[in-house]
């Protein structure tokens, strides 16, 4: 968290993979189980205190990479060795995945074209940069996005870059749809079926723009993609529906309102990820290969 | 001197090739039917294969790239020229890594676990140089020419699990592919085709006609009259032009309405597409082909009147019910699977 106040850019899931490997690092153990147990509280400890859905999924990718290195070398040393240099390697990686998302989603925008986005998302910031970047005119509608207002947030950045941006009330969704052309959101995590977890507000987003026939497309980076696999609302876990600070603090749960939705992956048109631009359900079929 | 024969050789057939594509497309030359132009880009790969200079695989893979490039930029609505060369990609690439060894040709996609496990940011050069990969790279090209040939047969011959006796199958324009289809099953079926004429060209009429002599029952409508007799159809079955990466179809225009007729009678809709007519593009925007505007006859209107005359038309993914391609039957949320096994990620830009 230390990191992610240095960088304000970076996504919670890389600041939560950097500071594992400083882990990693400084860890004086001597086994491999006692390294992967000592890992395992360490990512516990970062859900404590900011429970993400990007940041368990990219904590949960740390810990599968480490146990697929494990595999290879029987030394302990030589293996950390190998670890943290695979563990930069992957960092390398990533830092690089949202510019390759830019670089497919842009396309996508025409000239003139007017869009439609849901609160605060880095991603979405940076495909708007670089279509504003070739020279693409185009408009933009964000929501509010209350409890936080990240909308507005959203707003001053894109004004930065002299898009012309309006800021909706998250009740107006219905309404301004029929002006818009097409729908881009981020995610904060991708789920095993091809559906997503993001702010609150993108469900409703989702079923109007598909009521308009309305493309709806999802821009996220590929560390995101998480194994859980929701049937409905209520079957998320709380631990991403709520801030940390609230599960640990308040008793009845019911009277809070969630932070996150899941949108079902028939309502998505298309996603851009850094392994390419993929159907809803290409997405388990990446997941599986990842994880068997 | 005999070397340079061959490349001047080579050149001519490459020029003829590309004022062959442009003629095709505006019209005034002979239609070719697509699988005659994937067999003819494949064999002048093959040809550039055989006949041009190159030392390494990286140096072919940019040969064909720069030759591709020019082909797609004489009739970039001929997306099948594109497709073979992006299948040759694949073999070169593949060729390359048997020849090296390197277990990694089935791991060449991107993917979530090659994060996680591969060695290095290394790019593979393919600098390497190996005698025997003309040789591999030509005989693998053989055997994609003859899987060309027998594509249309293999589609054909599944047309006897999907069409059943008295059926009503509406179809639109002209294909090769439901026709030989068609035919295959009207050996042993007795079904009665509609055969919407899809104006302007009317290529429904001679699909009519080449039916009609093959024995089966057929009845051609005009356009307009698709929705109206759809609720006594039991089957959807056309071909394509293209199959989209997210599952869609770029077909003839007029086929967008087919669709959603269907749709609206719950009729399931069936494309014949043969696996070369799958390309690794998505929709983009709606571009209109012009080329073809005689077919307005003159008249004073003509100057006060624009004419927009769109030859292709986007189906979304959701209004088909089954692709049977020479490879089986898939549903449209499986293409992307099919594609990523015929192309490597890497070409779907040339």
């Amino acid at each position: 968290d230390d990191n992610q106040m240095k960088d304000p850019d970076m996504a919670s899931a890389v600041a939560a993979i950097r500071t594992l490997l400083e882990f990693l690092k400084r860890d004086k153990g001597e086994t491999i189980l006692g390294l992967r147990e000592s890992l395992t509280s360490a990512t516990d400890c970062l859900t404590g205190v900011d429970s993400s859905v990007a940041v368990s999924s990219g904590g949960e990718l740390f810990l599968r990479f480490i146990s697929l290195t494990s595999l290879e070398h029987q030394d302990l040393s030589r293996c950390k060795k190998v670890m943290e240099e695979r563990g930069e390697l992957f960092l390398e990686k990533i830092s690089m995945s949202r510019a390759k998302v830019a670089k497919l989603c842009h396309t996508f925008i025409k000239d003139g074209a007017k869009i439609l986005t849901h609160s605060y998302s880095r991603v979405v910031l940076r495909v708007l940069e670089k279509a504003a970047a070739e020279k693409k005119r185009f408009s933009v509608y964000v929501t509010e996005s209350q409890p936080d207002a990240a909308g507005r947030q959203m707003a001053e950045a894109l004004r930065k870059l002299n898009v012309p941006v309006t800021v909706v009330l998250d009740a107006a969704v219905g309404y301004v749809l029929e002006k818009v052309d097409l729908v881009i959101v981020g995610a904060e995590g991708v789920v095993e079926s091809g559906g997503i977890i993001n702010k609150i507000g993108t469900y409703q987003m989702a079923v109007c723009s598909k009521a308009h026939n309305k493309p709806f497309y999802v821009v996220a980076e590929s560390f995101k993609f998480v194994r859980l696999y929701p049937l409905n609302q209520q079957d998320v876990p709380d631990k991403f529906k709520y801030k940390a600070d609230t599960l640990k603090t308040v008793q009845n749960l019911s009277e809070e309102h969630p932070m996150i939705d899941y949108t079902p992956p028939s309502l998505i048109t298309l996603l851009f990820t850094d392994l390419g631009v993929l159907t809803p359900s290409a997405v388990s079929d990446e997941l599986i290969k990842l994880y068997l | 001197m005999p070397g340079s024969d061959k490349e001047t050789d080579l050149t001519e057939r490459i020029e003829a090739f590309l004022s062959d594509l442009k003629r095709g497309g505006s019209g005034t030359g002979p239609l070719r039917g697509s699988a005659e132009t994937a067999r003819e880009t494949t064999a002048l790969l093959r040809r550039i294969t055989a006949q041009a200079r190159w030392s390494s695989a990286g140096d072919l893979m940019e040969i064909i790239r720069k030759e591709g490039r020019r082909m797609t930029a004489a009739q970039p609505s001929e997306t099948t020229v594109g497709n073979m060369i992006r299948r040759v990609l694949k073999i070169i690439r593949e060729e390359y890594a048997r020849s090296r060894g390197s277990s990694e040709e089935t791991d060449q996609q991107e993917s979530l676990h090659k994060l996680l496990t591969s060695g290095g940011l290394s790019e593979e050069n393919f600098r390497q140089h190996f005698a025997a990969l003309k040789a591999n790279v030509i005989e693998a090209i053989n055997e994609l020419l003859t899987e060309l040939e027998g594509t249309t047969d293999n589609i054909a011959m599944q047309a006897l699990e999907h069409i059943h006796s008295n059926e009503v199958i509406m179809t639109i324009g002209r294909s090769r592919t439901v026709e030989a289809f068609l035919k295959d099953a009207a050996r042993k079926r007795k079904f009665h085709v509609i055969v919407a004429e899809c104006a302007p060209f009317c290529q429904g009429h001679e699909m009519a006609t080449s039916l009609s002599k093959a024995g089966i029952e057929t009845t051609v409508i005009t356009d307009a009259a698709i929705f109206a007799v759809m609720s006594r159809v039991n089957k959807v079955i056309i071909g394509t032009q293209t199959v989209l990466a997210n599952g869609g179809l770029r077909a003839v225009n007029g086929t967008h309405t087919l669709a959603l007729a269907a749709k609206h009678h719950s009729t399931p809709l069936i494309v014949c597409a043969p696996m070369f007519k799958l390309s690794p593009q998505v929709r983009r925007e709606y571009t209109i082909n012009n080329s073809n505007n005689h077919f307005v006859s003159s008249g004073e209107i003509l100057s006060k009147v624009n004419v927009h005359c769109p030859v292709f038309d986007y189906v979304p993914p959701e209004l088909i019910t089954l692709f049977i391609s020479n490879i089986g039957g898939h549903a449209p949320s499986y293409i992307y699977r099919l594609m990523s096994e015929l192309y490597h990620p890497e070409d779907h830009e040339l």
